[in-house]
C-alpha cells in the first residue's frame, strides 16, 4: 500500500498535540509502515518543505507573520489540511487576551522602555486564514483520535467532528454529575466530547478544553451557573480560556 | 444475522457519470452456483436500498440503480458527498466492499399494472428511478403510457443522458428533460428546456384516474411537485415518493430514519403521499 | 407462599453467586447508585429508588464492537462467550425497560450481541417505593415487567414470586433459605405494567403548543435524558481502520435524537432542524413508538430523565396532556 505523505508542524503552541502523537509509542512502528512523515520538524530532521503532501496536520494558532507564510505554504502543497488541537481549531489559550489592546499587553510583558518590535498579531485559529478540511480538537487530542485521523486519511476519509457534549460521555460512564450534585462550574454541557469525560470522571469539573458544541445553549447553561451561585464574569472567563469566541 | 452482516463483494466496473457522480457495478464474491438463486442482496425491487460498506471507513445506504441481473451484478449510482462516498472516488475495479440488503419496500409495482406511469426525477433522484424505469421497460406490456420527467442543475449533471436519449427514440416512453440554469447550452439534447422540474408538468397530459406518479429528488422539490400533481387531479394515494434518510442499520433499530411514526428503512423509503401528508419534517 | 427472612439475605446472595456473576444496585463512594458487581460481604442497596444508568447497559454497551473486518475473511460478528449473570434488585420499571428492548433487538432476526447477553441474564426483581419523580402510578404501561424471580419486600423479609421456568429452577437452589408462610401482601408497582391501555392517538403533534419552545429553550443538550433512559436505544454506527492498514472494526454507540447530527444526511442537511422539532421526534418515539414498537409507549415511568436533567425538564407533563391521563 502507498504510504500517506504527511507534513506535521506546530505554530504558536506548546507542541503538546505533536507530543501526543509521539507518545503513541506502542503504535508508532506500525504507524510508520502506513505513514511517511515527510515534514515533522519536531520529530525528525532535515525539515525542508517538499512540493506536495497528502495531508498537513497543523497544531497551534497563528500569531506571527512567518507562521502565516508556513501555513499558506502547507495549504498550497497539501490535499487536506487538518487543524489539530484546540489552539488550531478555536484559538486556544494563546488567544486568551485577544479582547485587550496589543500595545498595552506588550508593555505589561516587556516593559515600557522595551524598543524591540514584536512581530506578532492577535492569535487566530487556522480557519481565519486558510480552508481547514477537518478538525481534531482537544488539548491535546486523544491518542485514538490522532491514530484514527491518520488511518482514515490513508483511505481518503476525513474524520467527522464529534458533535455531542462531554456530558453525554460522562453519563455513559455513569459518573457523578458535578454540575447538579456538587454545584461545580462544570462546562461539560457546552463542551465537545471525545475525551471520554476524563476530568469529571476524576472529580474535576470540565474546563472546556475541546471547544464549544454546535448549538450550545449558552443562555440556559448560564442560568444554571447563576443559580448555583457563580457570577456571570467567572463563568465567561472560564469559557473563554480555550475558546475566545465565547460571548455571553 | 444475514441482514446485519455485510457480504463480501468486489467492484467490477467504475464509470464516471459526472465530476461528482459515479456508476459502480459490483458482484458478490460468493456467487451462487449456476441455476441457484441469486445472493439475497442481488435480488431486489426498484426503490429498495442496500447498505454499502467500505472497510475501515463505514457504511452508507444507497438505492439500487439497476435491476436484478442473472449474473448477480448490482449497479449503484453514487454521488461523492459524504464520509463514505468521498473515499469511494478513488475506488477501482477489484476493490473489496461489503453489501447488506435489500432493505425497504420499494415501488408498489403490483398496483402499477395497466396504469399510466409518470416518473419524476430530480438530480441524483434519477438513480432509483432508473431502476424503476428499467424494470418497467423489461415488462413494457404490463403498463399503460410511460413518461419520464427529469431535471438537473445543468446539462452536464443530467445522469444517464445517453441511455435516456436512446430510450426516447422508441415509442415505449416519452422523456422530457429540464435544466435549472438559464442560458445553458442545450444543443444536442433533445426534449430539454431550461426550466425548474415542476414546470415540465405543464407539458404532460395525464388521466388522473389511471395514472401513478413515482417521484425521487431533493426534498425541496417534493412540495411543489405534489401540489402541481394534485392540481392535475392526481390523488395523494397515487403519488409515490422515495425519501432520503440516514438509515444506519436498515433493520428498524438504530432510530435515525423515522418519519412521523413510520420508519424509512422498513416502512419506506417509498411512501405514498397520503401516508406522509401532514407529517412534520417528512418532505423538507 | 415462599418467604425468606431478611437475616438470610447474605446467604441468599452467596447461593446466587454460585449461579453466575451477581450484579445489583450499589451506592458508590462517590454518591452514585449503579448496578455493579456485588462483592462477597457487601449488601445491595435495595432501598435505592433508581440507579443512574438503567440495566440496558448490560444488554447494549454504551460503545461496543459489532463487526470486525479482515481482508481475507470479510466482516464477521465478534464471537464472545457471555458468562451467566444475575441482575438482582431490578424494579418493575427496569424489567419493563428490558422487555421493551427485547421487542426491538430480538424477534425474527435477533441482534446476535443482544441475544447472547440477554440469554445469559437472570432477572430478579425487587419491589420499590416510588418517589416524586416516578410516574408508573400516573401512567400505567403496556410493557410487561417480565422477571425470573421477584422479591417483594415486607417488614422483616422477602416474599418470592416465580415468573419463568428459569426462575423455578433457581428457586430449587435457593430452597435452603426459604420457608413457607401465609401472607397477605399489598399490591406492588408490578401492577402498573402489562396493562391494556388505549393505543396512542394517530394524529400529528400540534407544533403550535408553547411547551415545545419552552423545552427547546431550556434544554442544554447534555444528552442525560437519553443516556439514562431505560428504553432509549438509538445508536450511531462508526468504523475505524486498523493499524495494519487492512483490518477494521465497526462500533455502535448510544445516540440521542436531540442532537442535530442524529437526523443529518450526507452533505450536512438535517431533517430535524431545530431543537423544538427534535423534541417532537423524541416525544413521538417515546410515547407513540415507531418500527417494532409502533403504538407502544416506551416510557416506563422510572423518572431518570427528570431526575438527571440539569435543567429540570420533564416531558411527562406534556404526555399527560397529549396522551390523556390514564389514571
Amino acid at each position: 500500500m502507498k504510504r500517506l505523505r504527511v507534513a506535521i508542524t506546530g505554530l504558536t503552541s506548546c507542541s503538546g498535540c505533536q507530543l501526543a502523537l509521539l507518545n503513541c509509542e506502542a503504535e508508532l512502528p506500525q504507524l510508520l509502515e502506513l505513514v511517511d512523515f515527510r515534514f515533522f520538524p519536531m520529530a525528525c530532521s532535515p525539515a525542508t518543505l517538499e512540493s506536495d503532501y497528502d495531508a498537513a496536520l497543523v497544531e497551534g494558532c497563528l500569531s506571527m507573520p512567518h507562521e502565516q507564510e508556513l501555513l499558506l505554504s502547507l495549504r498550497k502543497r497539501s490535499r487536506y489540511l487538518v487543524a489539530v488541537g484546540t489552539c488550531a481549531a478555536w484559538g486556544g489559550v494563546a488567544a486568551l487576551k485577544n479582547d485587550q489592546d496589543r500595545e498595552q499587553l506588550r508593555q505589561q510583558v516587556y516593559g515600557t522602555d522595551s524598543t524591540a518590535a514584536l512581530e506578532t498579531f492577535s492569535p487566530l485559529p487556522l480557519n481565519a486564514v486558510v480552508q481547514v478540511d477537518a478538525t481534531v480538537t482537544g488539548c491535546p487530542p486523544e491518542k485514538e483520535e490522532l491514530i484514527g485521523l491518520l488511518t482514515g486519511l490513508l483511505k481518503g476519509s476525513l474524520p467527522t467532528l464529534i458533535s455531542y457534549p462531554v456530558c453525554t460521555e460522562c453519563r455513559m460512564k455513569e459518573t457523578l454529575c458535578l454540575l447538579t450534585e456538587r454545584s461545580a462550574l462544570c462546562l461539560g454541557p457546552l463542551t465537545l466530547g471525545g475525551c471520554g469525560a476524563l476530568c469529571p470522571a476524576l472529580g474535576v469539573p470540565c474546563e472546556g478544553c475541546r471547544g464549544p458544541v454546535p448549538e450550545a445553549n449558552l443562555a440556559e447553561a448560564m442560568e444554571i451557573y447563576l443559580q448555583k451561585g457563580y457570577a456571570q464574569e467567572a463563568a465567561c472567563e472560564r469559557l473563554r480560556r480555550f475558546c475566545p469566541g465565547w460571548r455571553a | 444475522m444475514k441482514a446485519g452482516l455485510p457480504t463480501s463483494a468486489t467492484i467490477t466496473s467504475v464509470r464516471k457519470l459526472t465530476s461528482d457522480t459515479t456508476l459502480f457495478a459490483l458482484r458478490c464474491d460468493d456467487p451462487a452456483a449456476a441455476g441457484a438463486p441469486l445472493p439475497a442482496v442481488a435480488s431486489f425491487l426498484p426503490g429498495q436500498f442496500l447498505e454499502l460498506s467500505l472497510p475501515g471507513i463505514g457504511e452508507v445506504p444507497i438505492s439500487y440503480c439497476g435491476i436484478p441481473s442473472s449474473d448477480g451484478t448490482i449497479e449503484l449510482c453514487i454521488r461523492h458527498v459524504g464520509h463514505v462516498t468521498i473515499p469511494l472516488q478513488n475506488a477501482k475495479p477489484g476493490d473489496a466492499v461489503g453489501l447488506r440488503g435489500p432493505f425497504g419496500l420499494g415501488f408498489p409495482l403490483k398496483s402499477y399494472e395497466n396504469q399510466d406511469l409518470l416518473l419524476i426525477a430530480g438530480g441524483l433522484g434519477m438513480a432509483p428511478l432508473r431502476s424503476l424505469l428499467l424494470a418497467l421497460l423489461v415488462e413494457r406490456g404490463q403498463w399503460g403510457e410511460l413518461t419520464l420527467l427529469y431535471g438537473a442543475r445543468e446539462p452536464g449533471a443530467l445522469l444517464f443522458l445517453d441511455e435516456l436519449l436512446y430510450m426516447s427514440q422508441s415509442s415505449d416512453i416519452r422523456i422530457y428533460l429540464a435544466v435549472d440554469r438559464r442560458g445553458s447550452c442545450l444543443e444536442g439534447i433533445p426534449h430539454c428546456r431550461a426550466a425548474l422540474l415542476p414546470a415540465l408538468l405543464d407539458q404532460v397530459m395525464l388521466q388522473p384516474e389511471r395514472t401513478h406518479a413515482a417521484l425521487c429528488g431533493p426534498p425541496i422539490v417534493y412540495t411543489p411537485l405534489v401540489e402541481r400533481l394534485n392540481q392535475l387531479g392526481l390523488a395523494d394515494e397515487r403519488i409515490h415518493l422515495s425519501l432520503e434518510r440516514r438509515m444506519k442499520c436498515g433493520q428498524g433499530r438504530c432510530g435515525h430514519c423515522a418519519v412521523g411514526t413510520y420508519l424509512c428503512c422498513t416502512d419506506g423509503p417509498v411512501f405514498n403521499y397520503a401516508m406522509l401528508k401532514g407529517i412534520e419534517g417528512a418532505l423538507v | 407462599m415462599r418467604y425468606m427472612e431478611i437475616s438470610k439475605l447474605q446467604r441468599l446472595l452467596d447461593l446466587l453467586r454460585q449461579q453466575g456473576e451477581l450484579h445489583s444496585p450499589v451506592l458508590g463512594d462517590d454518591g452514585v447508585t449503579r448496578f455493579e458487581l456485588l462483592p462477597p460481604g457487601k449488601l445491595p442497596d435495595l432501598a435505592a429508588i433508581r440507579t443512574q444508568l438503567p440495566p440496558k447497559k448490560y444488554l447494549l454497551h454504551p460503545q461496543e464492537t459489532i463487526l470486525t473486518y479482515q481482508a481475507d475473511a470479510g466482516y464477521r460478528v465478534p464471537l464472545a462467550t457471555v458468562p451467566a449473570m444475575i441482575l438482582f434488585g431490578l424494579h418493575p420499571c427496569d424489567l419493563a425497560g428490558i422487555s421493551y428492548l427485547d421487542r426491538i433487538f430480538l424477534g425474527d432476526e435477533p441482534d446476535q450481541l443482544y441475544l447472547s447477553r440477554r440469554a445469559a441474564l437472570t432477572l430478579i426483581g425487587v419491589s420499590c417505593t416510588p418517589d416524586e419523580f416516578c410516574s408508573c402510578r400516573l401512567y400505567p404501561s403496556p410493557l410487561e415487567a417480565w422477571y425470573d424471580l421477584f422479591f417483594q419486600q415486607s417488614v422483616d423479609g422477602i416474599a418470592v414470586s416465580i415468573g419463568s421456568p428459569r426462575g423455578a429452577e433457581l428457586m430449587k437452589i435457593l430452597d435452603d433459605v426459604m420457608e413457607e408462610r401465609e401472607l397477605l401482601l399489598p399490591e406492588d408497582t408490578r401492577c402498573f405494567f402489562g396493562r391494556k391501555i388505549p393505543l396512542p392517538p394517530e394524529s400529528e403533534l400540534d407544533q403550535g403548543l408553547p411547551e415545545w419552545q419552552v423545552l427547546a429553550g431550556h434544554c442544554i443538550g447534555c444528552g442525560a435524558c437519553s443516556v439514562c433512559c431505560p428504553t432509549c436505544s438509538c445508536f450511531d454506527v462508526l468504523e475505524f481502520g486498523g493499524l495494519d492498514g487492512s483490518s477494521a472494526e465497526r462500533l455502535r454507540r448510544w445516540d440521542n435524537c436531540l442532537f442535530r447530527s442524529h437526523a443529518e444526511v450526507a452533505g450536512g442537511m438535517s431533517f430535524q432542524k431545530d431543537r423544538a422539532q427534535r423534541f417532537r421526534y423524541r416525544y413521538r418515539h417515546k410515547y407513540r413508538g415507531f418500527g417494532q414498537v409502533k403504538g407502544v409507549p416506551g416510557c416506563t415511568g422510572c423518572g431518570r430523565c427528570r431526575a438527571f436533567c440539569p435543567a429540570g425538564l420533564d416531558l411527562r407533563a406534556l404526555a399527560g396532556k397529549l396522551e390523556g391521563d390514564a389514571s
